[in-house]
């Protein structure tokens, strides 16, 4: 950068030097140094008191308002965060109660139901036990009442053929002995 | 063939000419293009904080952006206590940036390629600087000229070439300044002329390296801005910071 602005320096002397026979630099004419010095003073002033009065502040203003809101911004989106990794668990633990209490629900509803089947199956059983029990009665008493009529009617079937094949009557009392000896006697073949 | 390179650099008046106590301070086209300029960076920090959005359009992004360059270049050299100078720094690197990139344009006049101009800033910040420093330090600022750790037979000499840098200050400062704008706008005249001259067969070389000038000549307008800034800043930083 040196060597090139010594070169550019040098290339401009010499062209310089080869116009200067008419004008040369107008920069080291005296002529308008006092006003250009004015101006520049005048002009400078005013900028600097704009700048350092209006501009400067308000765009610090600016970036002080950005900082801090991005600053605030954060910290609320931190603040969201917690409350929401807090909600979370609570969230979670909830779940994690309800689970428990869902699966106890189920087990005691299922001991109750068991315990209920159990019970109306005892119950129901010995009603049944008991239904079989007086129907076992009453068939026996069935069969001894209807031993008792197949006497009667062997009987009578007995002295009516005795009766057709010697045309006597016989005494009743003695007839009903022999048949309830008989009887008596098959009575364990049909009970 | 207006083939004068330099005379783009002469300042004429316009209008009347105004004499306060036989000093002529006649509005010249320099006045007029300092107040162009003003009036241009004015405008664009109007513009860039009228509106104060949250998120900045391109014009208060912009404004956003020189504001926190120049107010990092200030604590990067200068550090916190540089403060108070900030609307100052940033005025004086907001004109000479906007005087040099004006002075860019074609038929315009550049403002900081008038060694009176830049000397007279220069001249000021120098002053200045060394005004601040005695308020600061008193008597003590002149130790600025006598670096420690350096043994005493060089002593005198080193002092003597640290007063000789010192005063030269202001003149480096605005040579600097005033040298490469008249440098870069008469080299771009001169080039600009030769493709006049060698005419439509010849002049397509001066004219591709008069495209790669100007683009030069923009990147030189800026550095030399910014240039122009952080050397006030490095200046106040001595007066400020004392450290020999």
């Amino acid at each position: 950068m040196k060597s090139f602005l010594s070169f550019l320096t040098t290339l401009v002397v010499t062209k310089a030097d080869l116009f200067a026979a008419e004008a040369g630099m107008p920069q080291l004419d005296p002529q308008y140094w006092a006003s250009q010095a004015f101006w520049l003073i005048l002009v400078f002033a005013i900028l600097y008191i704009s700048i350092s009065k209006f501009y400067l502040p308000k765009i610090k203003d600016n970036l002080d308002n950005r900082e801090n809101k991005i600053k605030e911004d954060l910290e609320n989106a931190q603040k969201h965060r917690e409350q929401s990794e807090k909600k979370l668990q609570e969230y979670e633990t909830i779940v994690e109660n309800a689970k428990k209490e869902v699966a106890k629900i189920l087990l005691e509803s299922k001991n109750n139901l068991n315990k209920e089947i159990q019970s109306k199956k005892q119950k129901i059983e010995k009603e049944i036990e008991n239904e079989i029990i007086k129907a076992q009665k009453e068939i026996i008493e069935m069969k001894k009442n209807s031993i008792t009529s197949i006497e009667i009617i062997s009987k009578n079937i007995v002295s009516k053929i005795i009766e057709n094949i010697s045309g006597e009557k016989l005494n009743e009392s003695s007839i009903k002995a022999v048949v309830e000896d008989i009887s008596k006697k098959n009575i364990d073949r049909y009970l | 063939m207006a083939s004068n390179p330099m005379q783009q650099f002469t300042v004429h008046k316009i209008g009347p000419e105004i004499k306060i106590a036989g000093v002529d301070l006649s509005f010249t086209n320099a006045s007029l293009f300092m107040i162009i300029s003003a009036s241009l960076i004015l405008l664009f920090l109007y513009l860039g904080s009228k509106e104060r959005k949250i998120v900045p359009d391109k014009l208060q992004l912009i404004a956003e952006m020189s504001y926190n360059f120049v107010a990092k270049m200030i604590s990067d050299t200068a550090g916190s206590k540089a403060k108070p100078y900030f609307p100052f720094i940033f005025s004086l690197f907001m004109f000479v940036l906007i005087c040099n990139m004006v002075g860019m344009l074609p038929y315009s006049f550049t403002v900081t390629s008038h060694i009176i101009v830049t000397l007279i800033m220069a001249l000021f910040i120098f002053i200045a600087v060394t005004v601040i420093g005695f308020i600061k330090h008193g008597f003590k600022y002149l130790s600025i000229f006598v670096p420690s750790g350096v043994p005493v037979v060089l002593l005198p000499l080193i002092t003597i070439i640290e007063i000789i840098s010192y005063l030269s200050r202001p003149v480096s400062l605005s040579v600097r300044l005033f040298a490469n704008m008249m440098a870069g706008h008469t080299m771009l005249k001169v080039f600009g002329g030769f493709v006049v001259s060698l005419g439509i067969l010849g002049g397509w070389l001066p004219l591709s390296f008069s495209v790669a000038l100007t683009g030069l000549e923009i990147l030189v307008a800026f550095l030399q801005a910014y240039v122009f800034a952080i050397l006030t800043c490095i200046y106040l930083n001595d007066a400020l910071n004392l450290h020999h």
